[in-house]
């Protein structure tokens, strides 16, 4: 089973990006009950894929220019208008 | 077309603090996304002429902020990456011949949650995405960064589907390499 590691981490980063067909998908479930470095690999680039997940589901409902920022954009757009 | 119609003055106090989230939640960094708030402004104030006025000033604004976000992005990474040859395969790194480990990932013990409020590691994430090679960061950034669909990142890319997985399986190899070598790896790193 070990030669097919190569294939098998790219199944686990599609599946982060597509769904999986049915074959792909129990070619990996049954690769990944038999490895365990690809186990640990499907779990880090998951992790990582939760990380960047979660910024892009930040909310910045309340996230305002503050007056500093605000400032100096108005500065700016003066120097550059003028 | 009312009064201040035609004035980024009037537009940075109406409509400010919505691009800047907008621009927020693409980039998550604050003087970045002031940046090009600032660019989209003065781009908008340029190109008056062409706003036909069939969308609104806002909608309009948001179309500048986001070609402007993408042109950042694919400038940052022209301007940093040296690392283009080893786009070619850089698969055969990872593994063996044979298509084994050729050196096997290990576990890591830290959970989403802790790790993402940690400026420590987002810091150390930025710096290993940086390391990406061009394409490679390109579509990571669009793709897992920003948030995008597959469809505009294959568009704004200018990729096919097929290869936008084969990217973003090289930069997860990679970033996952450097991520143990940078955070995970330290034993106590948190
Ligand atoms: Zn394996």
């Amino acid at each position: 089973m070990k030669h097919a590691c190569k294939e098998v981490s790219k199944l686990a980063s599609d599946s982060l990006d597509r769904p999986l067909s049915f074959f792909e998908r129990l070619k990996f479930k049954l690769h990944l009950s038999m490895c365990g470095h690809c186990r640990d690999f499907d779990s880090n680039i998951t992790l990582i894929h939760n990380i960047t997940e979660m910024m892009h589901a930040t909310d910045y409902g309340q996230t305002r220019l503050s007056e500093q920022q605000r400032k100096r954009l108005h500065d700016s757009l003066n120097s550059s208008i003028e | 077309m009312k009064k201040g119609d035609d004035d980024p003055h009037t537009w940075l106090n109406e409509h400010g603090d919505y691009l800047y989230r907008f621009a927020m939640s693409r980039l998550h960094n604050e003087e970045l996304a002031a940046d090009m708030l600032q660019e989209t402004l003065l781009a908008g104030w340029k190109g008056f002429d062409r706003f036909a006025g069939q969308s609104t000033i806002r909608t309009w604004l948001v179309g500048i902020l986001k070609h402007k976000i993408i042109d950042h992005i694919r400038r940052e990474i022209r301007g940093r990456n040296l690392n283009e040859a080893i786009e070619n395969d850089p698969t055969s790194a990872y593994f063996n011949a044979n298509g084994s480990w050729s050196e096997a990932p290990n576990a890591w013990k830290e959970n989403p949650e802790d790790l993402f409020s940690n400026e420590q590691f987002n810091k150390t994430l930025e710096s290993c995405i940086d390391k990406l090679p061009e394409k490679q960061q390109l579509v990571f950034r669009m793709r897992d960064i920003s948030g995008e669909d597959t469809q505009t990142t294959c568009k704004t890319c200018d990729v096919t589907t097929t290869h936008l997985h084969v990217l973003l399986h090289r930069a997860r190899l990679a970033l996952r390499i450097c991520l143990n070598i940078h955070w995970f790896g330290k034993g106590s790193a948190s």
